[in-house]
């Protein structure tokens, strides 16, 4: 599969074979530690004093270089398939080479970034129960109504909320062994080969 | 095998596996990491810097004072959340492998602040709310837009709802007619009087 880079991007990359081999290790490592951490903006000056280039021309070609190894991380393109998307920008080889270079080398940590962009639904954080008995009301005296509250805990992207919800205990008998049936699910024929093909 | 301080089920694996850990303290210094792993849970500070004095000798990792840590509050906590006494308390462990004056140790410790941890667990059980304060006054309305002649007593009411999660105390206010405070007031004696016969 063949990455398609548009043309503002192929103009920002486009600055890239004159800084020479160096200089593009360098912005290679900038655009590494942006998606590990954010924007660096007094690291961009830095570089731009250093290499004596204005600072837009080095945002643009780490901006084009994230782009480059962003794209190919998602897709896990193969090599052959990006030194033939980095041949059409018209690099030198070694130049191409190097890209590959950084490409493999950072791939598996830009997966395991672009990973946690994932959406999450809300995760289980804690649970709390009280079994309760109610013996007698303003309507209606002298009565045994066994209820169970439950607190749920749930954690989504570091916000905490709480659900309590309330039910009698033949609910959450049949609430448990639905449960169960679908843990045992795990164990059934089908759901073994699955795990083992994916193994 | 099903143990009483874990609530009449198997005892996890975890709790097996540390209690080599625990043997590998003399029973006098597993008596005194006791008495501070009681204070943490009675809701004192713990004094991690003591433990770790008291776990030098035995050469214990970092993770292995965690553990330990761990195993003796989730046997601490789980005995008296299931009011099991300190005798029984002691052959179970004995029963798990703990040496004969651990077991003893430990369950002296229990003894002593078994009442007091109860109560402290009382009080932490699942609440929704709680009512922290009522202030009450009396008006008579004199007239008003609609009638002149109003001459009415009127109650105004402000209950101070405190929510257990955020600690954040609510003010509900309310006013009331006499005729729908008498009903109050009766019902909420009705309500008292079935307290009392049950306590």
């Amino acid at each position: 599969m063949l990455l398609v880079l548009s043309e503002e991007q192929r103009e920002h990359l486009g600055c890239l074979p004159r800084l020479g081999a160096a200089a593009v290790g360098e912005l290679g490592r900038l655009a590494v530690e942006l998606l590990r951490r954010g924007g660096a903006p007094r690291a961009l000056e830095a570089a731009a004093r250093k290499l004596d280039v204005s600072v837009d021309t080095i945002q643009h070609g780490i901006e084009g270089l994230t782009y480059l190894l962003t794209e190919s991380s998602k897709l896990m393109i193969s090599e052959t398939d990006f030194q033939d998307s980095v041949h059409v920008l018209g690099f030198s080889d070694e130049l191409n080479k190097l890209l590959l270079q950084l490409y493999l080398d950072n791939r598996k940590e830009i997966r395991s970034i672009l990973s946690e962009l994932a959406p999450k639904l809300p995760s289980y954080h804690n649970l709390e129960w009280r079994l309760d008995v109610q013996l007698a009301s303003r309507s209606l005296r002298q009565q045994i109504k066994p209820a169970v509250t439950i607190k749920l805990h749930l954690n989504q992207n570091g916000d905490q909320t709480a659900q309590v919800l309330q039910t009698d205990p033949s609910t959450l008998l049949h609430l448990i062994q639905q449960l169960e049936q679908a843990l045992g699910e795990m164990k059934t024929n089908h759901c073994r080969r699955i795990v083992r093909n994916m193994k | 095998m099903r143990f009483r301080f874990c609530g009449d089920l198997d005892c996890p694996d975890w709790v097996l596996a540390e209690i080599s850990t625990l043997a590998k303290i003399s029973s006098v210094k597993l008596k005194l990491i006791c008495a501070q792993v009681l204070k943490d849970l009675l809701g004192e500070a713990i004094d991690y810097e003591k433990i770790l004095k008291l776990t030098s000798d035995a050469k214990l990792e970092s993770g292995d004072v965690k553990a330990t840590i761990a195993v003796l509050s989730f046997i601490l906590s789980s005995a008296a959340k299931h009011n099991v006494d300190s005798e029984s308390l002691s052959s179970e462990l004995q029963q798990l492998g703990l040496p004969k004056e651990h077991a003893t140790g430990l369950c002296r410790s229990y003894e002593e602040k078994q009442s007091p941890l109860q109560d402290s667990l009382r009080a932490c059980s699942l609440r929704l709310s709680q009512l922290d304060s009522v202030s009450w006054r009396v008006d008579y309305t004199l007239s008003s837009s609609e009638l002149q002649e109003v001459n009415e007593p009127l109650v105004h009411l402000m209950f101070g709802v405190r929510d257990r999660d955020s600690g954040v105390t609510e003010t509900v206010p309310m006013a009331v007619s006499a005729d729908k405070f008498r009903v109050l007031l009766a019902e909420l004696k009705q309500a008292q009087a079935l307290m009392k016969t049950l306590l």
